[in-house]
């Protein structure tokens, strides 16, 4: 089993890159499970049509109980991708990191992967390793390998950097390790120069290059992926490719 | 109301149920709590705790430690600790704090027992759930890491009995009762899990032929043996004359069929008297089926209030978390089993005590009854 986490600063494009590569997968016949990790809960929006599911830390707080069945927080997208949601608490209180890591046992209890026998399991992480809570999906059974998306933006790079610091200090505790950076383009100036520079000081490859696309947002208003819209696009090609890539090496 | 306690008095926590299952077998285990708090166990739900020596710590997690998640004054303090007085096995165990800071306690373990070689395991606990969920934890890993090689049987019928600490049995012998009892049903004592068997005994279970699950907390650790041993397990406590014979038949019959079974059922008839009674549930089930057998104008629904498997709930007994829930089925009854500290739920009910150390801790430990393989007698509210 494939398992990813998706880093990168806020903004950056982590759910659009998850979104597509999980789509990628599924267009490429694999069984995937992307599993939103940001209280704002707009990662898989764009696999269910603008229809979002309800997210984990929504059910609890409506219903005051655990849900007993996946099919309660879970909704099937494009390709079959099964989306989830962690959510977060009401916006100000409560703790979203822990909200996380609750989220993750309760999917634990629920035989999330048992039952629904994935070949990849996408976790799209929000912005930065802030606490406990959000290195979470790359503790030992989650993710087993983590990409960072990145673009030439100083501060992109700045919080891509932190993250690939944060794993270094996980080493000694069989956390997942950096597989890669994904370059989301944002039509920087010398903007591949920039990544390969903090690309080769940290020792990781550049295992994708994604022009930036007017494409991705047309179909984004339309509440799907690109892979989803037109797979023959290049850009839709990029993200298979990758897809294709990621399955060969894991 | 939901998760209100008015009333009566909450049970012993999961950290506990840890704490109390390894007690005996040599290891460290180290809350890691703030100070203070933690001394319920020491005081209140640990009857050994003056008698017998173990090695309980609690790290006595700052402030300023829980807001900069400084895992590593955990580590150098275990490490430190655990060179110096060489223990068997480290198990390092959660609480709220923890639990709220997200610490990743089985990676802690890890890094702990990479540096001093010593067996280590991080429990999950965050001191909200309650000791039966710990006790379960606790004996499960124990099989996970110390059962792990299939010796030969021994030659006469064997059995380990799981599940079982004082929380739920005190100390009134009723362990030692249980023992008696196998051998007079031509069994041998394999071991215990976690009472009066030593860290060598326990790794020696696959040796038995059966597992005797005495508790919820010991039914995990039954199925993980039966899964790597394939050793077929029986649920119930020989509570009683009858009932403790037809256990013993029950355990015979999983050896010759090689096929676990739960040995409580509801005994079928039209009673006179509607009792209830209240507690852990395997505890529980099996003194209401010994009660039922032996006195026939009896019929006894049991109510849970800890955790359970919808598989040993006989016909009519429930899961009721909340006061609101028990109170509901209390009114009604013509006599309540259960702790002391349930009384004001049932004024107007003729109540026999039961006392149990992990909801009233030892203030009633010494009216604890051994009930095991005796006639079973109930008079002046007390059930003896």
């Amino acid at each position: 089993m494939l398992k990813l986490a998706i880093y990168g600063k806020g903004g950056i494009g982590k759910s659009t890159t998850t979104g597509n590569l999980a789509a990628a997968f599924a267009s490429l016949g694999k069984k995937v499970i992307q599993i939103g990790c940001d209280p704002k809960a707009d990662s898989t929006i764009n696999l269910l049509g603008g229809n979002p599911v309800r997210p984990v830390m929504d059910y609890l707080r409506e219903f005051d109980e655990e849900p007993e069945e996946i099919d309660q927080i879970a909704k099937e997208g494009f390709g079959g991708v099964l989306c989830i949601e962690t959510g977060g608490p009401t916006p100000g209180l409560g703790c979203a990191g822990r909200g996380i890591i609750t989220t993750f046992s309760l999917l634990e209890d629920l035989e999330l992967f048992e039952t629904y026998q994935p070949d990849v399991v996408l976790y799209d992480v929000l912005g930065d390793v802030v606490c406990g809570g959000f290195a979470a999906p790359i503790r030992e059974g989650y993710a087993n390998e983590i990409l960072i998306v990145t673009s030439g933006e100083k501060m992109a790079l700045y919080a891509a950097n932190n993250i690939k610091t944060a794993v270094e200090n996980f080493e000694d505790r069989g956390y997942a390790t950096v597989k890669g950076i994904i370059l989301n383009r944002r039509n920087v100036e010398n903007e591949r120069e920039k990544v390969e520079t903090f690309a080769k000081e940290s020792n990781l490859e550049i295992i994708a290059d994604i022009p930036r696309s007017d494409e991705i947002i047309r179909y984004e208003d339309q509440g799907m992926t690109v892979i989803e819209g037109d797979p023959e696009l290049s850009i839709s090609k990029t993200y298979i490719d990758l897809a294709k890539r990621l399955l060969e090496e894991e | 109301m939901k998760q209100t306690v008015g009333l009566t008095s909450t049970y012993s926590s999961d950290e506990f149920g840890i704490c109390s299952a390894l007690y005996e077998l040599g290891g460290m285990v180290v809350m890691h709590d703030a100070s203070g708090c933690n001394s319920t166990y020491t005081t209140h739900d640990e009857p050994r705790w003056y008698e017998m020596d173990s090695l309980i710590f609690i790290s006595a997690i700052s402030e300023m430690e829980a807001v900069m998640g400084d895992d590593d004054k955990l580590i150098r303090d275990i490490i430190e600790t655990a060179e110096r007085l060489q223990p068997a096995f480290i198990a390092i165990v959660g609480a709220p704090i923890p639990y709220m800071i997200g610490t990743d306690l089985e990676a802690i373990a890890m890094i702990v027992e990479a540096e001093t070689g010593i067996p280590s395991f991080g429990f999950p606990a965050n001191g909200m759930q309650n000791y039966t969920i710990g006790i379960s934890m606790a004996l499960e890993t124990l099989t996970k890491r110390f059962c792990t090689e299939k010796l030969p049987k021994t030659e006469r019928m064997s059995v380990n009995v799981l599940g079982a600490t004082p929380l739920d049995f005190s100390l009134n012998g009723s362990i030692d009762s249980i023992r008696k009892w196998l051998l007079e049903q031509q069994m041998d004592f394999n071991s215990c899990f976690a009472m009066g068997s030593s860290l060598e005994e326990i790794r020696e279970a696959s040796k038995a032929h059966v597992n005797l699950v005495i508790s919820y907390g010991g039914l995990k650790a039954a199925k993980r043996l039966e899964e790597r041993f394939g050793i077929p397990y029986v649920i119930g406590v020989p509570f009683g004359k009858s009932y403790a014979d037809q256990l013993a038949w029950e355990v015979h019959e999983a050896v010759r069929t090689k096929q676990s079974r739960i040995a409580f059922k509801k005994v079928q008839r039209k009673a006179k008297k509607q009792f209830v009674m209240i507690g852990e549930i395997v505890f529980c089930t099996s003194l209401a089926t010994a009660v039922e057998l032996e006195y026939p104008d009896i019929d006894i629904r049991v109510l849970t209030p800890l955790d359970t498997a919808n598989e040993l709930l006989r016909d009519g007994d429930k899961r009721a978390g909340e006061e609101d829930d028990l109170m509901r089925y209390l009114n009604d009854a013509d006599g309540v089993i259960a702790d002391p500290l349930y009384r004001p739920l049932c004024r107007q009910t003729t109540f026999y005590s039961m006392p149990h150390i992990a909801f009233s801790g030892r203030i009633y430990e010494k009216e604890i009854p051994d009930l095991i393989n005796r006639k079973l007698k109930y008079r002046e509210e007390t059930l003896c």
